[in-house]
């Protein structure tokens, strides 16, 4: 058949070009990242422009142990590095209950804490504030630890203990790899190994929803106006499916596209990941081949549906399908090589995700990782291939939807 | 040589017959007519000759061959239940359709530059069609079924919804195309212009060939010619009662259509109508292909 790609490339670019116009596509692609910035960047904003006021926090020591220091200082949440903002709190001491009680009525201290004489046996302090005032200081919990342990234990253990009682454990990571080498793994690694699986599998399912939603809404468009009989008098189920396929993941791509670059240029720095080139490599096979399956399976069911709605319920079961893995992303995580991972990563629903969680958790064979693009290769060209057959018999059944049954018999014989 | 021939074929939905036993061919260059009343199996038949379904049994041969890719774009379809891309410019879409036909995009430019101005639609090229009236989306339809200059045009009721003056330039399009030396095939209920335009025709009932053959002879074939008498006074309606030899009387409004029957000649009974009523207009003709179509049909339905 000479004229398959032509036709194929035809219909694939009438089909990007034609829903990169749509006005869902442009509000989605360009309010998205916006809307994502503004929940996510927001309370910044807010806290930005309340920063943490200087107070004064008065207390009584019932222990005459404690050494407060007479203030200190501590970052706000700050914006870029466009200078941290810094509050600072003062300790005033007072001898009676009575008399911060008097100061903070009066509005010279903001709270006064009271420290009984059997803290030791209850580790309890108390914090008093007018009624009215907002008890905004989640940090005093951890200065007043720090300022309890340092004078519990002062003159009793030396500096370096003090400091590790203070600071207890650093975890750090390392991986051995096959030649018994082993490396240090960084935060950045550690995000990259985790942070990167969950963004692909969070990318892939959004690129499920708004892409395979659009081809769903186009052909059921395209069977509502029956513009689809001339579509098959000129060009074979096959050519429209994988040319709406490849014009409709094309959109997808451009999407994440901008979605990605939103979420870099946005945060105003680069994401402190550095991506193995390899993991990138598989991580774009799945990500295509993922979306290829699950595209084929949408296509399908817009061909056998009567309306959008109808065809969005079944769409639904597929997607649930898709979400497994994040479902037991914890258990693939920390137990990449268990039976059921590894069938979570061979099984083409639910490969692309899982696969590439598990890699990012673990070496895995890469008898495995062919294994599981090749059972993927295999099922996208079967559900293209059954896909197109649920094309040819149903895209122009107007009306009437057909029996569970009946699909199926048509899905084996291949009826026209 | 034939530009179509189905032979034998058989098509079934559900272990319902839509079609059963179908032959006929299509010779190169004719207007052939595809009649029947709805439900009879057109749309199935057409369908089929584009493969956009495939036959139970039988075998069907388009340019001499079984259809493959190729002769697909030697085809131009006008489908019955028509639609065209709202959102989508009208130059766009045209060339769109022209290029899934195989035609180059900058070929399939000029191609739709020059039908559009044809029909004097140049200003709208890049008005989206939702912008269009009904009038000029059925042409604009029409025109997608002709833009990559097919050899054989398959028209499903092409004149469906269209206005009288609409519906002329369509016949005068079908014509044209003929001249061109192109093949039409022409489903349709509307007899007049079937008996107008066709050289030829199918009949289907119930998915069963009922007629097929030329227009000419298959009304020749209908028996005796027939008389269309207009009346000057109503009351002389009741008059033709009385004349024997009549076999049939078949009111048209104004006028009636008046069937002799066998071995009568029309002559005869001519020179008896006028001597008995006042006769404001005559007409000597074939029975219409109109009157054939429910002739063929009542009788059908009472076997």
């Amino acid at each position: 058949m000479n004229s398959f790609p032509g036709k194929t490339f035809i219909i694939a670019r009438h089909e990007f070009l034609k829903t990169i116009k749509r006005k869902e596509f442009l509000f989605m692609t360009f309010f998205f990242p916006v809307l994502f910035a503004g929940i996510s960047i927001l309370p910044a904003v807010l806290s930005g422009m309340n920063p943490a006021e200087d107070q004064k926090v008065g207390y009584i020591d019932m222990t005459g142990s404690f050494g407060f220091p007479e203030s200190i200082q501590s970052e706000g949440l700050s914006l870029g590095s466009s200078g941290a903002k810094t509050s600072v709190t003062e300790f005033v001491m007072y001898r009676e209950i009575s008399d911060a009680k008097q100061a903070l009525q009066a509005g010279q201290i903001s709270s006064y804490l009271v420290i009984h004489e059997d803290f030791l046996n209850t580790g309890t302090i108390e914090l008093y504030s007018l009624e009215k005032a907002s008890v905004s200081n989640f940090e005093l919990s951890s200065k007043l630890s720090d300022i309890v342990i340092t004078s519990l234990l002062k003159d009793k253990v030396d500096e370096p203990t003090l400091n590790r009682v203070r600071d207890p454990v650093n975890i750090k990571f390392y991986n051995v790899g096959e030649s018994g080498e082993s490396s240090e793994r960084g935060i950045a690694d550690i995000f990259a190994s985790f942070g990167l699986p969950l963004l692909t599998a969070f990318l892939l399912l959004f690129s499920i929803f708004s892409s395979s939603g659009f081809l769903l809404r186009g052909v059921a468009e395209e069977k509502e106006n029956r513009i689809i009989e001339i579509l098959l008098s000129s060009v074979t189920p096959s050519e429209i499916l994988t040319g709406k396929i490849l014009g409709l993941g094309a959109v997808g791509l451009l999407q994440i596209g901008i979605w990605l670059a939103a979420v870099v240029f946005g945060s105003g720095y680069a994401l402190p990941i550095q991506i193995e080139p390899d993991t990138l490599l598989f991580a774009f096979i799945y990500f295509v081949l993922g979306f290829l399956f699950f595209a084929s399976i949408m296509a399908g069911i817009g061909a056998v549906t009567g309306s959008l709605q109808e065809s969005q319920q079944v769409a639904g079961i597929f997607t649930f399908a898709a979400a497994l893995p994040l479902i037991f992303m914890q258990l693939i995580l920390t137990n990449p090589g268990s039976p059921f991972s590894v069938f979570l990563s061979l099984f083409p629903l639910t490969s692309p995700v899982a696969m590439l969680t598990r890699m990012g958790a673990t070496t895995v064979p890469i008898s495995q990782i062919l294994a599981s693009i090749f059972i993927l290769l295999i099922s996208v060209h079967v559900v293209i291939l059954l896909s197109s057959r649920l094309f040819r018999t149903y895209l122009l059944m107007y009306g009437k939807r057909p029996k569970v049954k009946e699909i199926w018999k048509n899905i084996w014989t291949g009826s026209r | 040589m034939h530009t179509l021939e189905f032979e034998s074929v058989s098509k079934s939905f559900s272990e319902r017959n839509v079609l059963e036993d179908i032959s006929f061919s299509v010779k190169h260059g004719e207007i052939f007519g595809l009649l029947g009343p709805n439900g009879a199996g057109k749309t199935t038949l057409i369908r089929l000759l584009l493969d956009i379904i495939r036959p139970d049994y039988g075998e069907i041969r388009v340019f001499g061959d079984f259809l493959g890719p190729a002769a697909k774009n030697r085809i131009g379809y006008l489908p019955e239940e028509r639609g065209l891309y709202k959102k989508t410019r009208l130059l766009d879409m045209l060339v769109y359709l022209a290029q899934l036909k195989g035609i180059p995009e900058k070929q399939a430019h000029l191609n739709a530059e020059s039908l559009l101005q044809s029909l004097e639609l140049d200003q709208y090229k890049y008005k989206k069609v939702e912008e269009l009236s009904k009038g000029m989306q059925q042409k604009i339809q029409f025109l997608s079924a002709i833009i990559h200059e097919p050899e054989l045009v398959i028209l499903d009721e092409p004149f469906s919804g269209l206005d009288p003056l609409n519906t002329k330039t369509v016949m005068d399009r079908i014509l044209g195309l003929r001249a061109a030396g192109k093949t039409i095939v022409l489903s349709t209920h509307m007899m007049e212009q079937a008996q107008t335009l066709c050289d030829r025709i199918l009949m289907l009932n119930n998915g069963r060939r009922v007629l097929y053959g030329p227009v000419d002879d298959i009304r020749k074939e209908r028996g005796n010619n027939s008389l269309i008498v207009e009346f000057a006074e109503k009351g002389d309606l009741n008059a033709i009662r009385e004349i024997s030899g009549i076999k049939k009387v078949t009111e048209h409004g104004k006028s009636v259509e008046i069937f002799p029957e066998e071995g009568v000649s029309v002559q005869i009974l001519l020179e008896e109508l006028v001597r008995k009523a006042n006769l404001l207009r005559f007409e000597k003709t074939l029975p219409s292909l109109n009157e054939i179509f429910i002739e063929t049909l009542e009788s059908a339905s009472n076997e």
